[in-house]
């Protein structure tokens, strides 16, 4: 006897003036996959082959699930074109839920992380109700480190982890002194 | 997921549905252990948190995947059984893994039976499964299925043997089928003591 009624969450969308924050779909897989495929993508621990991929964008969907928070693909309000992944990330063996935040090649140079995170950290706050949240940046990812500045987020520590290695930890401002 | 749902099947004794977040501690206890050694295992809290992340977000993205397996009175989970087919699976896979203090009580049998049969009667034409050659209780499960090794079918890495599932139309009221059908309900009676060591 089989029926069809467990749905199992609703992703939220949310929009900011250039980007819309959407739900990861089957429909952004290749684009992820060749993303993370790219020598870009060794700010976030790859490059990663088609195997490793299909785990992670797997993980990403699933994460909405377990944490019922995760992260969006940042799509163009025209197109739909999926521009990177950006969110609420808090895996097991991680330090603290953080912000993550990941560029598509061709979309990089637009302030779009900025812009995307910035609204993932609002939500965290405003309607996940947060006082505060972190961001892990690898030390060498220099770019990632200059947006975690200019959100405002101050390195607090390294953090140890089994597969990603050392890994810094950049604390935002809290929700008071966003208000 | 916005669009997708995961359908629910119910057996005799078990309700399959959808991995839920509460279901994870079994998981992990379970990818901790020296019985995931065949599954990638033993898994650290990291690698098994991302894996059962991915057994949900398997669904999105190929409309198929793994079910948690429940007891139909009290809830309880005790494995997981459905259909895998992570990058570099050459097919689609039945796949199954039981908690290890859950075994030999049928429940795997019972579970890859209606999984089996929910995708043959949802447009799959053919199954297989992957397995190492050393696990012998999967291996035994395979064959009580009906699934006969395949030395001709592409393997994921080498290391694998791949056990083919008798296709739809051979399984469909066959003896085969009966006798599965059978053996499920002689674990499902309180009464009846089979002799032998049971497997999953």
């Amino acid at each position: 006897m089989t029926t069809r009624s467990e749905t199992i969450i609703r992703i939220p969308t949310l929009r900011t003036p250039n980007l819309v924050l959407r739900a990861p779909g089957a429909q952004d897989y290749e684009a992820y996959v060749a993303f993370r495929a790219s020598p870009r993508s060794r700010g976030t621990g790859g490059p990663y082959d088609r195997t490793a991929s299909f785990s992670h964008f797997a993980e990403l969907i699933g994460h909405w699930v377990i944490r019922g928070y995760g992260r969006w693909v940042v799509a163009d309000p025209e197109t739909d074109t999926a521009l990177g992944i950006v969110g609420l990330m808090y895996p097991e063996d991680w330090p603290e839920a953080e912000i993550a935040w990941t560029v598509f090649d061709s979309a990089e140079g637009r302030g779009i992380a900025f812009e995307a995170a910035s609204a993932a950290r609002q939500y965290a706050y405003d309607v996940l109700g947060w006082s505060t949240v972190i961001s892990c940046v690898l030390p060498d990812n220099t770019r990632s480190i200059a947006l975690a500045k200019r959100m405002g987020a101050t390195y607090e520590a390294d953090y140890a982890h089994p597969e990603m290695g050392s890994l810094g930890i950049w604390r935002h401002v809290g929700p008071e002194a966003l208000a | 997921m916005n669009r997708s749902s995961i359908p629910t099947i119910e057996t005799g004794r078990l309700i399959l549905r959808g991995p839920e977040p509460g279901d994870y501690p079994n998981f992990k206890a379970t990818f901790a252990s020296y019985r995931s050694r065949f599954m990638g295992g033993p898994l650290n809290p990291y690698e098994a948190w991302m894996l059962y992340a991915a057994e949900i977000g398997h669904w999105e993205i190929r409309g198929f995947g793994m079910w948690m397996i429940h007891d139909k009175s009290t809830d309880e989970t005790y494995g997981m059984a459905g259909g895998w087919q992570p990058a570099g699976w050459p097919e689609r896979e039945i796949a199954w893994i039981i908690w290890p203090d859950k075994s030999g009580k049928g429940y795997a049998l019972e579970a890859t039976h209606a999984v089996r049969s929910h995708y043959y009667a949802n447009g799959w034409d053919s199954a297989v499964s992957y397995i190492d050659p050393m696990n012998l209780d999967s291996i035994r499960l395979a064959e009580r299925l009906g699934a006969k090794k395949d030395p001709e079918a592409q393997t994921i890495d080498g290391s694998d043997a791949v056990y083919r599932h008798p296709a739809p139309a051979a399984l469909k009221d066959s003896q085969l089928a009966h006798g599965i059908e059978m053996e499920i309900d002689h674990y499902a009676d309180p009464m009846f003591k089979p002799k032998g060591w049971a497997l999953d």
